[in-house]
């Protein structure tokens, strides 16, 4: 047998250790939580909520892989997410009718034209800098917006499209009951998007833990030493920023298939969907996929149930004005926190508790 | 000296082309039309300069993009417009005198809250993140949501109309052009303030040094001036600026809302990319460009008028990345 | 024994993660120029600008006409009399020739004007292309430019940083002229790769390599010392240095 090699030895040790880490466990944990939602909390709130956060858990998870591990910021991917959403749209409604090839071949086109934008994006990438990189991203982001309102006879304009789902995951469909509940179009669409997102996550996972994601990381690092020790730098952001736009896209496609319809607004929107997942990476924690799931949940909980918190808050502390005024301007507590975050806890949740537990080694 | 010789034609022959492209749209609309479009373009492009030059000279001299600027633009506004609101009688009084002095008063008064605004924001937040720029978008872009926010906070989330000072409203006719006041009036107020801020760099000391800074920002500490203290001066400067054109630019479209610092930035940034970063006259120039532009493209094919600026730019950063006039030449 | 000027102890200084400096010491005493001499990558432009505090020293003291210098700030240290005047030489390209003075003098008096004076006397050229681009002068013009703004203020201390780089034989020769001036007035720091310069302006030398001081004396001695130069400064044995 021939002897292994350091590195080789490094990762088999790596591989061993993961199963044995108390990560993977609440990953488990948080997996069967999911699983189940729908049969524990059968309400519509709770399930739509665990959808949202499986499919923005993704999302941000594929804006991780740009930011976090290639340390590239785009202010697009609100817009590959977009892009997804309407392509599903189109085919299954607008310019198609609801079948199953037709959702495929959605999805299909929406990873195709993602990543045809993705690798025009990237040739822009070469030449400029981060900043510039941003600013355009952003100007190509809000263009999307504008060209979508205004060439309304393509894109249904800013009333969007609404959509019908097919056979199986039709609003319609019922199979009769299992464990007690009703098993309807809705619930067999939930565990399609959970199992197709869980999917999703682990190619991400090991993409990153892949020897090319390695080399992202040295890049993100120190562009030069990379491209100094032979790296094609271009390269290899190019593939990282094609593969997070097209999982961005497919994610877009899900939430279509859930929500039912895309607008604008709602699919496009920098203030809609980039704003939140730049907070969700961020508080979450960049550079550890995980942050995106912690940071969704977070988000996505806290708005949906704020409402009932805000009556809490009342009930509880009727005398506690500051905080009443604090819960209703819910996005500035999340701009501070958002800013607190950055200055103290840059690697954000995961981040910092990853950094607290090898301290304590 | 040949490289240098040819480089500076490339500029020149690009300003030209620009030109030239300009006159096209006289083929097609006539030429009173076209004086109209001019003049609004113009108008919109000294707005967008107030707004570009800020963020120009702040990334030049202290390599910081902020993102927060737009929200600064917003403040502006909102802030000009709760002085109309308070001395409503002198903006609809039919007294030349009294419209512009509130209205010097309103810009006075939200050039000074806004630059203590930006004071605040570059020696609490932007101070922490010096030299990093991702960190410096990310905090920049928090800061923005929480100042729009506060304005949430204080105004309301409700577009607000704001009302033009009498004698700012209807034309004037000139040879049988119909010009509007109003436009007239940033077009002055912009070349005044460009012209200001050009002595201010050329002829005081203080601008020498900035100037020096934007070109080497290391070298101007090692010569014995507080690099910390011009950061913040020229951050309010800038800030300042960004009050002036949101002011301006609520009574250029009659209304106030806490977004409207969003689209106004993505305009700056697409202006300071074509002019060049830590450069005035590059702001103004690629405000012009900016705004003639979108005024020609939205007469002639109205969907394409965002996306046309999209496409200058992009143009100019596979082209000339550094800009039109880039710091230092 | 000569009084010290600048006194570096034992400093430690890091770029980015790479220990450059690993506990140098040298001294600057007045009426000497001293030389720091070594081969490229040595430590000598990180030693000059951790004196200057633009690179911070994580260890160690940096001591200027008794007080301690490593914690200050660049601009304060400039403020105390040390000029700098760095490789790249750091001119002002898109300012004129006059703005660049300009923003060298400190304080406005008659005797910052009176140095002015002087100083144009000695550089002659920069009086020529007084309203000039920076921009457009040539590389040993530059030269001159960036030791004029440097001792236009009441400068006691001057770091200059290999400022032989690129510039022809007959430029180089003026410049040791200007240096051997300059010397009667303030004391001198010089950082240089290039042993013709260091010995024609140099009293004493230390040799910086990897990041450490290797060797230091009188610059007679490592004149006649052809092993040192070429272990450390690469001169081959047979190459005539006169």
């Amino acid at each position: 047998m021939a002897e292994l090699t350091a590195v080789q030895l490094f990762h088999q040790e790596e591989k061993r250790r993961r199963f044995r880490r108390g990560g993977f466990f609440i990953g488990l944990g948080v997996l069967c939580i999911l699983l189940l939602v729908p049969f524990v909390l059968p309400s519509y709130k709770t399930v739509d909520l665990a959808v949202k956060i499986i499919i923005f858990a993704t999302l941000v998870a594929s804006f991780d892989i740009m930011l976090g591990y290639t340390g590239i910021l785009s202010f697009g991917h609100g817009m590959f997410f977009g892009i997804g959403a309407y392509c599903v749209a189109f085919l299954v409604s607008k310019y198609g009718a609801p079948t199953y090839l037709n959702l495929m071949l959605g999805m299909a086109i929406a990873a195709a034209v993602a990543s045809g934008l993705a690798i025009l994006i990237s040739f822009l990438s070469l030449r400029v800098k981060t900043i510039f990189f941003a600013m355009v991203t952003l100007a190509i982001a809000e263009l999307a917006i504008i060209l979508a309102t205004k060439l309304s006879v393509f894109t249904g304009g800013e009333d969007g499209i609404s959509l019908a789902m097919p056979g199986i995951f039709s609003f319609a469909y019922s199979t009769g009951k299992f464990l007690g509940m009703e098993i309807t179009g809705k619930i067999v669409t939930y565990y399609l998007i959970l199992l197709s997102c869980l999917g999703m996550f682990m190619m991400m996972l090991r993409f990153t833990h892949s020897p090319l994601g390695r080399v992202l990381q040295a890049i993100r690092d120190n562009e030069q030493r990379a491209e100094a020790l032979g790296f094609k730098t271009f390269v290899f952001q190019g593939i990282s920023i094609t593969f997070s736009c097209v999982m961005a896209a497919i994610t877009g496609g899900f939430y279509a298939m859930w929500v039912g319809y895309v607008n604008p607004e709602s699919c496009l929107g920098v203030f809609a969907i980039m704003l939140a997942v730049l907070l969700m990476c961020i508080i979450g924690g960049m550079g550890t996929l995980y942050g995106g799931i912690v940071g969704a949940a977070f988000y996505l909980i806290t708005e949906t149930f704020l409402p009932d918190l805000q009556h809490l808050a009342k009930d509880l502390f009727p005398s506690a004005v500051f905080l009443h005024n604090v819960l209703e301007r819910w996005y500035l507590f999340l701009g501070v926190l958002f800013i607190l975050v950055i200055i103290f806890f840059p690697k954000g949740v995961i981040g910092s508790v990853r950094e607290f537990i090898d301290r304590r080694k | 000296m040949e490289a240098t010789f040819i480089k500076r034609r490339s500029r020149e022959l690009a300003v030209a082309g620009v030109i030239i492209l300009f006159l096209l749209p006289l083929l097609g609309i006539s030429g009173k039309t076209y004086l109209t479009l001019t003049i609004a373009g113009l108008a919109m492009g000294m707005l967008l300069f107030l707004v570009a030059s800020g963020v120009s000279i702040i990334f030049g001299l202290m390599d910081v993009l902020n993102f927060a600027h737009g929200a600064l633009f917003a403040w502006g506004a909102y802030v000009g417009f709760t002085v109309f609101n308070m001395m409503m009688k002198w903006v609809t009084a039919e007294s030349v005198f009294k419209n512009f002095a509130v209205f010097l008063f309103a810009i006075i008064i939200a050039m000074i809250t806004v630059a203590v605004l930006g004071i605040v924001l570059e020696r609490v937040i932007i101070r922490r993140v010096y030299g990093n720029h991702l960190f410096q978008i990310l905090i920049t872009f928090g800061a923005t949501i929480v100042l729009v926010e506060l304005i949430r906070v204080f105004w309301g989330p409700n577009d607000e109309v704001m009302t033009v000072p009498f004698s700012f409203r209807g034309n004037w006719d000139v040879l049988d052009v119909i010009v509007d006041r109003y436009r007239v009036i940033c077009i002055t107020m912009g070349f005044a303030l460009y012209a200001a801020i050009q002595l201010i760099l050329k002829k005081t000391k203080l601008g020498i040094i900035v100037r020096a800074g934007v070109e080497n920002r290391e070298m101007i500490q090692a010569m014995g001036h507080n690099i910390f203290r011009l950061f913040t001066g020229v951050f309010a400067v800038g800030a300042a600026l960004a009050a002036l054109g949101g002011m301006a630019m609520s009574v250029f479209s009659l209304q106030v809302y806490p977004d409207m610092g969003g689209t106004y930035l993505l305009f700056a940034f697409i202006v300071v990319i074509i002019g060049g970063l830590g450069s005035v006259t590059g702001s103004l120039v690629g405000a012009i460009i900016v705004g003639l532009s979108y005024n020609y493209v939205a007469y002639l094919v109205p969907w394409a008028a965002a996306g046309a600026n999209v496409m200058i730019m992009i143009i100019i950063l596979l082209v000339r990345p550094a800009g039109l006039f880039p710091a230092g030449e | 024994m000569s009084e010290s000027v600048l006194k570096v102890e034992s400093v430690h200084t890091y770029i980015g993660q790479h220990h450059i400096l690993q506990g140098i010491s040298f001294e600057a005493v007045a009426d000497a120029v001293t030389v720091l001499i070594g081969r490229n990558g040595a430590g000598k432009s990180t030693a000059i600008k951790t004196v200057m505090g633009l690179l911070a020293a994580t260890d160690g003291r940096i001591i200027y006409r008794g007080q301690e210098i490593q914690r200050k700030k660049p601009y304060e240290i400039a403020r105390m009399g040390i000029g700098f005047v760095p490789e790249d030489m750091g001119i002002f390209s898109g300012l004129t020739v006059e703005e660049n003075m300009k923003v060298a003098m400190l304080v406005e008096d008659k005797t910052t004007h009176e140095r002015l004076e002087r100083t144009l006397n000695m550089f002659s050229d920069l009086r020529k292309f007084w309203k000039s681009k920076a921009g457009n002068l040539s590389g040993g013009q530059k030269q001159m430019l960036a030791i004029a703004r440097a001792i236009v203020n009441d400068t006691s201390l001057l770091l200059i940083d290999e400022p032989s780089k690129g510039l022809a034989p007959i430029v180089v020769e003026s410049l040791v002229k200007a240096i051997n001036q300059i010397k009667e007035r303030s004391v001198v720091i010089l950082v240089e790769q290039n042993f013709f310069m260091a010995s024609a302006v140099g009293d004493n030398f230390y040799i910086l390599d990897d990041g450490f001081v290797v060797h230091s004396g009188v610059m007679e001695e490592l004149i006649h010392n052809a092993e040192l130069k070429s272990r450390f400064l690469g001169i081959s044995k047979t190459a005539n240095t006169g």
